[in-house]
């Protein structure tokens, strides 16, 4: 299985929709299977925002056991994958102590639209990891959900509770941190 | 992780299984909460399964009706003291009326089932069966329950349906005669 893009959304009644509608009417063998198929990336998800293998587990953990109870208000037209991963997210927000995803004042948040962050000497996926987990709080939430997890900005700021402006100056500043952690050689 | 290299951020692996399967503790969780609503809502419980059962039961009898009569016809073919709530009461099962005429159009219905092909029969009867299972099931939950005005707006309108579903039944042998 895998996930309905987008934009097909309208067009493809997906394995997921079915199983859906089967786990918000009680079913919770179709909810266990919405869980095996999408276990790993709610996980992965909450192991980079964490980094904390422990910490993770119960985020992915209580983010799924509150997808159960709010299954009867998911709307269907939404992603399936989206929206879990906003619960996920709310989760690791929550058992966070301590501040989280300072605001950085941005003048002009237009000046911080980039492409997708590459490398011009391919690095090892082991040392790309640690450098993203090396990275301050708020950055490397902004990295993890639009960079790893392919959201826009608006949907990362939504999840963050943070201001769109600040989603994008804290990939800025995030991509900056790691190209200079990647030179480095961060261990 | 791997020794992998990449070249692109998006190249990471969005799928890092947990170390453990969470899928026990979910589960007891979900079961927890499955018992907590029961233990609120319990005496409902079955209504939309029942109601599913209807359902389809008259969405399978009206793909067969489709093909036999037209719309206008089925309604048409509706008795005029099935078409409203307040002509039916919810003892509509121990009425002596009802009773009578229900036989007669059942004995009409057999008729009409045995000389359809093999495969159509099975489909209605079955449709018909969970039609009547249904009401079956709404008549021993008022028994439990007589009072409950939702089980007896249920019970009737099942009953209107389940009439009008044996009266397109006959009628559609009539059509094709």
């Amino acid at each position: 299985m895998t996930v309905v893009d987008k934009g097909k959304a309208d067009t493809v009644v997906s394995f997921d929709d079915a199983l859906i509608e089967r786990a918000r009417k009680g079913d919770s063998r179709a909810f266990e299977r919405l869980y095996r198929d999408h276990v790993g990336r709610v996980h992965g998800l909450c192991l980079r925002m964490t980094r904390n293998p422990d910490l993770a587990a119960d985020c992915a953990q209580d983010a799924f056991i509150k997808a159960w109870k709010a299954l009867p208000r998911f709307e269907a037209r939404s992603s399936f994958s989206t929206w879990l991963h906003r619960i996920a997210v709310n989760t690791v927000l929550e058992k966070r102590r301590g501040p989280s995803n300072a605001e950085i004042a941005v003048e002009d948040p237009t000046e911080y639209e980039e492409p997708v962050l590459s490398f011009d000497t391919p690095v090892e996926e082991e040392e790309l990891e640690a450098a993203v987990e090396s990275l301050p709080q708020g950055a490397r939430d902004v990295l993890v959900l639009c960079g790893v997890y392919g959201y826009e900005h608006s949907e990362a700021a939504s999840m963050l509770g943070i201001a769109v402006g600040t989603c994008k100056a804290q990939l800025h500043r995030a991509r900056g941190l790691l190209r200079e952690r990647l030179e480095r050689g961060v261990r | 992780m791997s020794k992998k290299r990449v070249t692109r951020i998006d190249e990471l692996a969005q799928s890092l299984p947990p170390p453990r399967d969470l899928w026990p503790a979910i589960s007891a969780a979900i079961e927890a909460d499955k018992a907590a609503g029961t233990a609120v809502s319990a005496p409902r419980r079955w209504l939309p399964a029942v109601g599913m059962a209807a359902a389809v039961a008259l969405v399978s009898l009206g793909v067969f009706i489709g093909r036999n009569i037209t719309p206008p016809q089925i309604i048409a073919a509706i008795p005029a003291t099935g078409g409203s709530a307040d002509l039916i009461p919810a003892s509509t099962t121990r009425d002596a009326n009802y009773r009578k005429e229900r036989e007669v159009l059942l004995a009409e219905v057999d008729k009409r089932l045995a000389a359809m092909p093999e495969d159509e029969r099975a489909k209605v009867a079955a449709s018909l069966l969970t039609l009547r299972r249904a009401i079956s099931e709404i008549e021993a939950q008022l028994g439990h329950d007589p009072a409950n005005a939702l089980l007896q707006e249920l019970l009737v309108s099942s009953c209107q349906e389940e009439m009008r579903a044996l009266t397109a039944v006959r009628d559609s042998g009539r059509q094709e005669i």
